[in-house]
């Protein structure tokens, strides 16, 4: 029999590099005190028990008006990455996207995007996911620049939860479960440029990881959507098992390090960034510290910026382009507790 | 060694009832470990943060959930012998029971052969508790006590005639009792063993001996390799696999999770102490296992590692293994270990490692460690070329090995190396087809369920429409694997299959609704004796059976065969002719051969599906079909004389006619008498007789029956079939009959010419002359074969008629039969077909499933497991205390019968009794007795239900003893004490008077009565 744990030998492969990274948030911050106005919550409990500070929305609080669609803030965040990277919008070889909230189900919200940039005859794909669509968008990215066809291309995320943003609800009374859906979530977008060759920030894609786990597993977090027949079923538009999710995902995240870790031959020690899961301010600062890599720094933005989904790892990656420095390295790591999607990706700055 | 593949297996493992939330649990990482449950320990009572001595230093450890429930009544235990049993033994009786048909066969299909079964087991607890209160030991305890007879009892309960033994070898005792189980299946002891371990912590020793010898874990859990390692955290469980060699499950087409390819038992001898480790031997035991398995260290992916995580024991495996691996090649290896997860659990260790690593290679994952991300630093594992198990490791595509360790306390290692099932595991060899000849399948699948009463049937039902509806599996493999594992209880449920959404829905409709559970179940007992109907001229009709046709390559098979066979003689293909729709099948020279064919590929299509007719009878032309089932000439003799018969017979002028009278033969003879061109045709039955002849004729007598008011129909005919219009074709007819001959049939037919059984009569050429002129004697025929007590009447044809007609027959003969008709009506197909096939499964065939199965389509599908009844808990004793006054729990020092929880839900420790709890058990039982108030009867039915342990309202009349009740030989002997007590009018009697009155309580009653009265006289 053969040995099976030897990989074969590869020539060295073509690479896939970030180029520069753009990120947009709707608005001005809402805080908990806002929030408290709002919906009569307790600003102390979303201080104790979730630990985001501020976030931002598509709808205007006050107005109940929504001021960005989906598509607006992604085409923001996608013009703001083109400008930086130095790659001109003629470069952009295609789009990817992931969401899990489009504007519509047809037409697809990338396709608005690219309208918006005015790119056009190029390829789209929208990735319907959680928080790992932006992981998936970026490991398709990468397929793309390097199955060689292609030599840079626009990779965006970003989600908006108007849709879900009752202003007409009272949470004085609600349950944790309930007050959790209107207090965790934000809005944003994101969008990254994927190059063939190092350009501009010349960060190295070195890994990604990419993995539905969930065979048998009721999903720990689910979105429903309406139509006419069914949109006046009393059913909750938002439902999640946090007790699954408080309990998995920290097990998760840390399996997803180390198969990268493990994958690429890096030691700990070799990481100088470690972007973890952006759950909430408290479960993002209890996730970091049980994966034990003490001498990475942790880039996150959740407690400023809420969850919003599909744009989280671009605005971590916005913050790590600051700081990161030439031979450094950068590790990620994302769980979509939807089905149990583990993701994650590894960047080396040349 | 030869490969040794695992075809079934079931656990239960601390936080996971089954295999399937077992392998869910190692994926998640998760903790099995809590709290000492209620009922074991006082936990408080022996807890000492410190250690001290008499005391543990921890209140947690791993322990399955609801180890007091039993399903007794499944295997026929008596509550009484049921709480006398150690609950390992228990465990292990349903877990054995579970993993045979997890390997695709029925467990009764194992009754009587030499199937093995070795039992790893060390803990003994259960009898340190209760055979020292020798007061209260009786003679049930001592077959139930502690791994006294654990093995014997699966092979008991099972009928396994091979080797069956317990092994101890402390914490390594279940992978030697593999190892064992593979010695005896490459020795030829055995062709399948069952190898098991089992564990139940029931006190708290062996942990105050593990934290006295400094080796117990505070917080109750192992931490394998880790930095935090800090001793052991025992765990509790129970797991079983079967074996076969490989070759052997390849070729019965068993589906394997993984193959055993070496494996190894060493001591260490007189090493450093007998409770410490040896690394040398370590080693030893590695390198052997590689060895026998024919394999390099490098080859090997992964190990599931012994990983007590107790600092020495970690350290010297690591080094023992980094002997072998520290030079290796490509990636370390892989280590991880299980007892992170659900804790040490000691007899049960090994199993509980080779089922994750069996799961693990046909996963082909390998779950991650837990405790992994912070590992040891000081054991340098790299540097071994050793890795531990972060996250779970994908295997890649071809074979992969992985290795399992298991050592025991006293110096007993042991090792295994398995490899991936191979790729074609799954499917035997195709057996050598000519071309098309072995086609078989009908195009629907049959699902079938059985169950020792209708209560388990409706409970597993459910469970099968919710792992059905949960994960689509191909209807038609799943159907098969059902019959192939599920098939072997007295209720028998059974539902054509060609949709797995459908199949999911017909479950739960069947699972809750009681008149469609009735419709599609049965309890049949008895030997089947069915009967095949074949049908005549009348019953043809264009395109029948072209839908079966269409579907079912079996029927396909087989009317190809007989339109090859009429070829030569027939104008053009008969099949062609009922697939193109012609009416020209009501031709007489058509429809004679076109009968023939559907007749005789209906009947070679069952045959084939093991319904091999017990009687036989053809209505006229059905008699051609009916004599080549019963061998009486080969088909290309039939279908020559059948096609020469019709192409005959339609050569005639027409003119004939056929005229039904509602009259017996009596009333009508002397009309038929007086015209010369008019016979009688047939007689179907006391009154229904049949006129044959000239068409003026029959007019004359239907004027005569109209005057007499006796109904009257005519017949859609060509000719005056079984009439003296028939006389010209005789000659010709002759000289065909002759040269295709026929002799005496081989199987029972009842002869519509001669209105009997065939007795060592031909049917031969002078018999199918005499066949064309002659009535059908079809009511004669039938009520002699009704008088034989057939057990179904199949109706052999296109359409329903013969069962109807023999309906008012059956009544006036008091026969109480099944009727089943592959083909109901005009149009059906493949699943009505399997619907007869189904009827005739639920009514007591038992078919040759194959058949009904495109060989692609015969591939094992894993179902879930069968769910026991979880309404019966035994727990005999209240939780160990401390203090020797309480050791013995007041309530049950009272109780002069063993503690039924299920009717005491007060004390049911953990588990929520359903309410009625107790009324489920009653309800599969006989009602209770009539005659109570008879004081024979009272005192019988009380000392039945004491030696028992059941309440005496479970007891009745019709309880039989050994079936229903479980009573065994001690028990008898206890009875008789009983009785002698009870009734003082009886003069002493010996065991031998009694055994023979012993089927059911009802005849011990008469019995005994019996013996008082005749005292008293």
């Amino acid at each position: 029999m053969q040995p099976s744990q030897s990989p074969p030998p590869t020539p060295p492969s073509p690479g896939a590099y970030l180029a520069a990274v753009g990120t947009a948030l709707p608005g001005e911050p809402v805080d908990n005190a806002m929030l408290a106005r709002t919906f009569g919550v307790s600003e102390e409990w979303v201080d104790v028990f979730i630990g985001t500070r501020t976030r931002h929305f598509a709808r205007d609080l006050t107005s109940g008006e929504t001021r960005w669609s989906l598509a607006e803030l992604c085409a923001r965040a996608g013009e703001q990455a083109l400008t930086a990277s130095g790659v001109a919008a003629d470069e952009i070889d295609f789009v990817v996207m992931g969401t899990a909230t489009p504007d519509h189900l047809m037409p697809a919200t990338v396709n608005h995007v690219a309208d918006q940039l005015g790119l056009d005859q190029i390829p789209t794909y929208q990735l319907q996911s959680g928080c790992a669509g932006a992981v998936q968008a970026l490991e398709l990215g990468r397929t793309l620049v390097t199955a060689g066809g292609h030599r840079a291309g626009l990779v965006v995320g970003g989600d908006v939860c108007s849709k879900h943003l009752d202003l007409d609800w009272d949470l004085s009374g609600a349950a944790p479960s309930d007050l959790v859906n209107y207090v965790l979530f934000g809005d944003g977008a994101g969008a990254a440029v994927v190059t063939a060759e190092p350009r501009g920030h010349r960060v190295a894609l070195r890994g990604v990881l990419n993995r539905f786990t969930g065979l048998g597993r009721q999903p720990g977090q689910v979105i429903e959507w309406f139509g006419m027949a069914d949109r006046h079923e009393d059913r909750q538009a938002v439902h999640e098992d946090y007790k699954a999710i408080e309990e998995s995902v920290p097990v998760m995240a840390l399996e997803i390090l180390w198969e990268l870790l493990e994958d690429l031959g890096w030691d700990p020690g070799d990481v100088d960034f470690l972007l973890p899961p952006q759950l909430s301010g408290r479960m993002t600062r209890r996730i970091a510290e049980q994966l034990g890599l003490p001498d990475a720094v942790e880039v996150s933005c959740v407690a400023d910026t809420g969850n919003n989904g599909n744009a989280l790892p671009f605005l971590q990656l916005e913050a790590l382009l600051g700081k990161i420095g030439a031979g450094q390295r950068a590790l990620a790591v994302a769980v979509e507790s939807s089905k149990w999607i583990k993701s994650g990706f590894a960047l080396e700055k040349l | 060694m030869r490969p040794v593949a695992i075809v079934g297996l079931d656990c239960r493992f601390p936080g996971a009832p089954d295999a399937e939330a077992y392998w869910d649990l190692l994926m998640r990482s998760g903790d099995g470990v809590g709290k000492v449950p209620d009922g074991r320990w006082a936990a408080g009572d022996f807890h000492s943060p410190t250690g001290a001595e008499g005391h543990t230093n921890t209140t947690e450890g791993g322990f399955v959930s609801d180890p007091d429930v039993f399903d007794n009544e499944f295997f026929t235990v008596s509550p009484r012998e049921a709480a006398a049993m150690d609950p390992q033994q228990r465990l292990l009786l349903q877990c054995a029971w579970r993993a045979v048909e997890d390997s695709g066969t029925a467990p009764q299909r194992l009754a009587g052969t030499p199937t093995g079964v070795f039992v790893g087991i060390m803990g003994n607890e259960w009898a340190h508790l209760h055979m020292t209160d020798y007061a209260r030991v009786t003679a049930q305890l001592g077959s139930g006590n502690g791994y006294c007879m654990t093995a014997n009892r699966i092979s008991y309960h099972l009928d396994l005639k091979g080797p069956s033994l317990a092994v101890d070898t402390a914490c390594s005792s279940s992978l030697v009792a593999v190892h064992l189980a593979c010695n005896a299946l490459l020795s030829g002891e055995c062709d399948t063993a069952i190898a098991a371990g089992v564990n139940v912590a029931l006190t708290p020793a062996l942990g105050i001996f593990y934290t006295q010898a400094g080796l117990s874990a505070p917080d109750g859990r192992c931490k394998p390799f880790s930095a935090g390692a800090d001793g052991i955290g025992r765990g509790e469980g129970v797991g079983a696999v079967v074996l076969r060699r490989l070759e052997d499950a390849v070729a019965d087409g068993q589906p394997v999770y993984a193959v055993i390819r070496g494996t190894a038992v060493n001591q260490d001898g007189r090493s450093n102490g007998i409770t410490a480790p040896n690394r040398w031997s370590q080693e030893e035991v590695l390198s052997a296992a590689y060895r026998r398995a024919g394999v390099e260290p490098s080859e090997v992916a992964f190990t599931e590692a012994h990983g007590t995580g107790t600092v020495l024991g970690d350290m010297i495996e690591a080094k023992a293994l980094g002997r072998l691996h520290s030079g290796r090649s490509g990636r370390p290896l892989a280590i991880g270990s299980v007892k992170g997860n659900i804790g040490h659990t000691e007899g049960a260790a090994g199993i509980a490692g080779l089922i994750k690593v069996a799961l693990s290679l046909h996963h082909r994952v390998v779950p991650a460690s837990r405790f992994a991300a912070k590992e040891n630093p000081a054991l340098k594992l790299a540097q071994q070329g050793l890795r531990l198990l972060k996250a779970p490791l994908r295997l890649r595509s071809g074979p992969a090995l992985g290795g399992l360790s298991s050592f025991g306390m006293g110096g007993t290692n042991a090792h295994a190396v398995l490899e991936s099932a191979p790729p074609h595991a799954a499917r035997p060899e195709p057996a050598n087809t000519g071309a098309g000849s072995g086609r078989t399948g009908l195009g629907a699948g049959i699902f079938t369920l059985t169950a020792p009463s209708t209560a388990a049937l409706r409970r597993n039902l459910l469970v099968q429409a919710d792992a059905v509806r949960r994960r689509r599996a191909p209807v038609g493999p799943l159907s098969w694997s059902s019959n192939r594992s599920r098939t072997g209880h007295r209720y028998r449920f059974a539902v054509p299959a060609r949709d797995t959404g459908e199949l999911a829905a017909t479950l739960r409709e069947a699972a809750t609704d009681d008149d469609v559970l009735a419709r599609l179940s049965g309890g049949p007992s008895g030997k089947p004796l069915p009967a095949l109907l074949f049908t005549g001229q009348g019953s043809q009709y264009p395109a029948m059976t072209a839908r079966l046709y269409e579907d079912a390559p079996l029927y396909r098979r087989f009317l190809d065969e007989a339109d090859a066979a009429l070829a030569p003689y027939t104008p053009g293909s008969v099949r062609d002719l009922l697939l193109a729709g012609d009416p020209a099948v009501h031709r007489t020279g058509w429809a004679q051969p076109a009968l023939f064919a559907v007749e005789y590929a209906l009947a070679a299509s069952l045959a084939e599906l093991g319904v091999r007719p017990a009687l036989l009878l053809g209505h006229s032309v059905g008699e051609y079909a009916a004599a080549v089932m019963a061998e009486v000439f080969p088909l290309e003799h039939a279908a020559r004389l059948i096609a020469a018969r019709g192409a005959l017979m339609e050569a005639l002028p027409e003119g004939g006619g056929m005229l039904a009278v509602r009259a017996s033969l009596a009333d009508v003879a002397e009309l038929a008498d007086a015209e010369p061109l008019v016979g009688v045709g047939a007689v179907n039955g006391p009154r229904a007789t049949v006129l044959s002849g000239d068409l003026a004729a029959l007019g004359r007598i239907e004027d005569v029956l109209g005057r007499r008011g006796t109904r009257t129909r005519r017949l859609e005919v060509s000719h005056a079939f079984h009439s003296p219009l028939m006389e010209p074709v005789l000659d010709r007819f002759a000289a065909v009959a002759d040269e295709t001959g026929g002799g005496v049939p081989k199987l029972p037919v009842y002869s519509t010419l001669r209105g009997r059984l065939l007795e060592a009569e031909p049917m031969d050429a002078k018999y199918w002359v005499e066949h064309i002129g002659a009535p059908v004697l079809f009511g004669d025929a039938m009520a002699r074969l009704l008088e034989a007590g057939p057990t179904h009447l199949v109706e052999t044809g296109p359409c329903p008629v013969l069962t109807g007609m023999a309906r008012p027959l059956r009544s006036s003969a008091g026969a109480t039969t099944h009727t089943v008709a592959p083909v109901p009506a005009e149009g059906a197909g493949g699943t009505e077909f399997a619907e007869a096939v189904a009827a005739l499964f639920r009514s007591g065939v038992d078919p040759r499933w194959d058949a009904a199965y495109p060989e692609e389509e015969r591939t094992p599908q894993r179902l879930v497991p069968y769910a026991f009844s979880g309404t019966s808990r035994y727990w005999t004793r209240g939780p160990v205390r401390a203090t020797p006054a309480a050791a013995i729990g007041p309530a049950q020092a009272a109780a002069p019968s063993p503690l039924r929880q299920a009717e005491r839900p007060d004390r049911a420790g953990g588990g929520a009794v359903p309410p009625g709890g107790g009324a489920v058990l009653t309800a599969v039982l006989p009602a209770a007795g009539q005659d109570r108030a008879d004081p024979v009867a009272r005192s019988v039915t009380e000392a039945v239900a004491e030696v028992g342990g059941y309440a005496p309202d479970e007891v009745s009349r019709l309880s039989l003893l050994y079936e229903d009740l479980g009573f065994d030989s001690v028990m008898v002997m206890e009875l008789k004490d009983r009785l002698q007590e009870r009734l003082s009018g009886l003069e002493a009697m010996s065991v031998q008077d009694l055994l023979p009155r012993l089927s059911s309580v009802g005849d011990l009653i008469d019995y005994l009565q019996d013996r008082i009265g005749s005292a008293v006289a």
